[in-house]
């Protein structure tokens, strides 16, 4: 180990025999390339729900009848500010808006006078000129929305069909950036009274109330007390939303991981053959270093390295050429089995991550059936008599 | 079907623990059969077959070494990020605890890796003598690792379908904070006492090994592992997380405090370990000299680690915690 021509002469080794490692290092690199491609999209996905996660509010208060999500009476905003700690209490009105029976969008009403539990939003109204916004009957809109209007030769406004039977006009305002265009993408901002006009409701009736908490560790105690105001609501905090996502995620990349394990073991069975075959062939080789004087650790060392070294290899080939892949070129193909949707797709770009948990995660699992499977073999190779083969 | 499962690290975890289990299953009857019908004497067909089977086994040995050390990192990392998904937890201190499998199995894993580590120094020695004087104890060895191995395995699965997600567990600040004004430290000692006989044990342990007195080195050592996790938990852990109330062993593996707990727990184990198998093939008449050096090499970066955040805390801030 201590000399250097053991190095030079397993480089000289790899070097020589390109040919016989040649499909190995193909298949290995193209298994590593399509796992890390996908666990590079999820991560990149959490990424950024957990970068838009953080401008949302803390608490959403929900007003829940027969087990489903119904409006809430807009007088509930001051029973909550009566509680101790809270800040930003905000009333929504949001739901989805049917162009057609497939594509809709999300509409988010605000009170643009009001304080805001939502950062976005927040930086939103701020860079907005209110007193031109508020002129008239005006929206925001994202950019897969503004795509589809332009489509259908809405330009500068849309007549929105609201539930009771009546035409409703909206002129359109701006388009959002698309920086997290995840989100925003299907959104349309507008004034809370166009918006409950547009989805129907009552005028003292909301969708939910959000609110905000500085204190974290009051959280605990808010949760309990805004769960006492009515025996109906439910409070959903940002740490629920978190884990729901988590578990979202995980469930996308875990169930391919587990079928990903089948080709991996497949795989392994396959590099058990090739090896155990090529232990005939190699044999020779084998006894003309023993025969020189390589003790049999020599060449398991020797051996070890070798497939180590490949290992090595195939996984930067892989991993970068899978970076690359998606964030470079976003991922074609590949994107739609975590974004799935298609209504109003015009999303910009996987922001780029490298999570060394992932990384790792890959090298491991990669690394644990390469070498289990070559370990055998190599050993068979390694303790020939150099009497038997020559 | 728990959504535990569902988490990339706890699939690759188990997937990687399934294969070490399956190779050593396969070692394990190889070694039996190694211990049964060894005999060094004997020119028979069966001998020479087994002396290149010793051949296999220690190549087993050390890949399931490699591969148990990594794993223990990621094992390690899987738990910390687990905390996401477990209600209360904040972080590994209380997915560790989530049930009572939990410590132990941390505890054999350290065992394993330290099993592994003996026979594979014993594998080192056995091969450079030319008639394998050690084999018949490197195999009992070697029996006792894959044992804790299937221990281990045992344990892993009982953690973690045991692990329930309905029911909140207890943060580390429960776990490890001063309750009820109850002494947490072990002899009944004081903050002052133990950082005392903190660098006593360090300096002792090192003249113990200086001075090559076996008995006493494995004495010193095995104390000062015991008295450095109790004074990493309750003063020096407070001087990395800078807050005088955060006693925890497993926030500082967090990217908040640049993973330094990996460092920190990583140098006195690697320590205590060289140092143990120092003085067990000093027992058998061997000398190590490499063995020694990292012992102590090891442990003297974990006491300077340690130590210098406390100074550099006081350098900065001019007070104590």
């Amino acid at each position: 180990m201590k000399n250097n021509s053991f190095f030079y002469f397993l480089t000289l080794n790899l070097l020589k025999e390109k040919r016989r490692y040649a499909g190995i290092v193909i298949i290995s690199s193209l298994l590593i390339f399509l796992l890390s491609s996908v666990l590079f999209i999820s991560s990149s996905i959490k990424q950024t729900l957990n970068y838009t996660l953080k401008a949302q509010p803390d608490f959403i208060v929900q007003n829940i009848k027969g087990g489903k999500v119904a409006p809430i009476n807009s007088n509930m905003v001051n029973k909550i500010l009566n509680i101790y700690g809270v800040e930003k209490v905000t009333k929504r009105v949001y739901g989805r808006y049917f162009f057609d029976d497939k594509y809709s969008t999300l509409i988010v009403g605000v009170d643009f006078l009001d304080e805001q539990s939502n950062k976005n939003l927040e930086t939103l109204i701020n860079s907005t000129d209110l007193k031109q916004f508020l002129s008239k009957e005006q929206m925001i809109i994202g950019q897969g929305v503004k795509n589809y209007l332009k489509t259908h030769y809405y330009n500068l406004e849309y007549n929105f069909l609201t539930p009771d039977g009546q035409m409703k006009n909206i002129k359109i305002f701006k388009t959002l950036s698309s920086k997290s265009a995840i989100i925003s993408n299907d959104e349309t901002i507008m004034p809370l009274k166009s918006a409950q006009k547009v989805l129907g409701l009552k005028e003292n009736k909301i969708t939910d109330i959000a609110l905000n908490v500085p204190n974290d560790s009051e959280w605990q105690t808010v949760k309990a007390k805004l769960q006492s105001l009515n025996f109906n609501i439910r409070v959903i905090s940002k740490k629920d939303m978190q884990k729901a996502y988590e578990s979202l995620f995980n469930y996308k990349g875990g169930l391919f991981l587990v079928l990903f394990l089948i080709v991996i073991a497949t795989f392994s069975l396959l590099l058990y053959l090739r090896y155990t075959l090529a232990a005939s062939l190699e044999r020779k080789e084998i006894a003309i270093l023993r025969a020189v004087g390589w003790s049999i650790k020599d060449v398991l060392k020797l051996k070890f390295l070798e497939n180590i070294f490949l290992v090595i290899f195939a996984f930067i080939l892989g991993s970068s050429l899978a970076y690359i892949f998606v964030f470079v070129l976003n991922a074609p193909l590949l994107k739609n089995i975590f974004l799935g949707g298609s209504n109003l797709t015009n999303f910009a770009k996987f922001t780029p991550v490298v999570d060394y948990g992932v990384l790792s995660t890959i090298f491991i699992i990669f690394t644990v059936a390469f070498l289990s499977s070559v370990l055998i073999p190599v050993w068979k190779i390694a303790v020939t008599e150099p009497k038997e083969a020559l | 079907m728990n959504e535990l499962f569902l988490n990339n690290y706890v699939i690759v975890y188990l997937f990687s623990e399934t294969v070490l289990f399956l190779m050593a299953l396969y070692a394990f009857f190889k070694d039996i059969v190694i211990l049964k019908y060894w005999d060094f004497e004997s020119f028979s067909a069966r001998q020479l077959k087994l002396e290149k089977q010793g051949y296999l086994l220690s190549t087993i040995a050390t890949f399931i070494f490699a591969l148990k050390f990594i794993l223990l990192i990621y094992f390690v990392y899987m738990i910390d990020s687990l905390s996401i998904i477990i209600p209360g937890a904040m972080c590994g201190a209380g997915v560790i605890s989530a049930n009572s499998y939990g410590m132990p199995l941390l505890f054999i894993k350290l065992t394993t890796i330290f099993t592994f580590l003996l026979f594979l120094t014993l594998n080192n020695l056995d091969l450079k003598a030319k008639n394998y004087p050690l084999l018949k104890l490197k195999s009992w060895v070697l029996l006792a690792a894959l044992l804790l191995i299937f221990l281990e395995s045992f344990f892993d699965l009982s953690y973690l379908f045991n692990i329930d997600l309905s029911v909140p567990v207890s943060c580390c600040s429960a776990l490890f904070g001063n309750l009820e004004g109850a002494n947490p430290l072990p002899f009944g000692l004081n903050i002052k006492n133990l950082l005392i006989l903190y660098y006593t044990l360090y300096i002792a342990s090192v003249l113990a090994i200086l001075l090559e007195n076996r008995f006493l080195t494995a004495f010193t050592l095995i104390l000062f592992a015991i008295i450095s996790y109790y004074a990493v938990v309750y003063f020096f852990g407070t001087y990395i997380y800078q807050l005088p109330t955060h006693k925890c062993p497993f926030c500082m593996m967090q990217k908040e405090y640049y993973y330094v707990g990996y460092l920190v727990w990583g140098s006195l184990f690697i320590g205590l370990f060289f140092g143990l198998i120092w003085v067990i093939i000093g027992f058998l008449k061997y000398k190590n000299k490499t063995a020694k050096q990292i012992a102590i090499a090891s442990i003297s970066l974990f006491v300077v680690l340690c130590s210098s955040y406390v100074l550099f805390y006081y350098l900065k801030n001019g007070v104590f915690l």
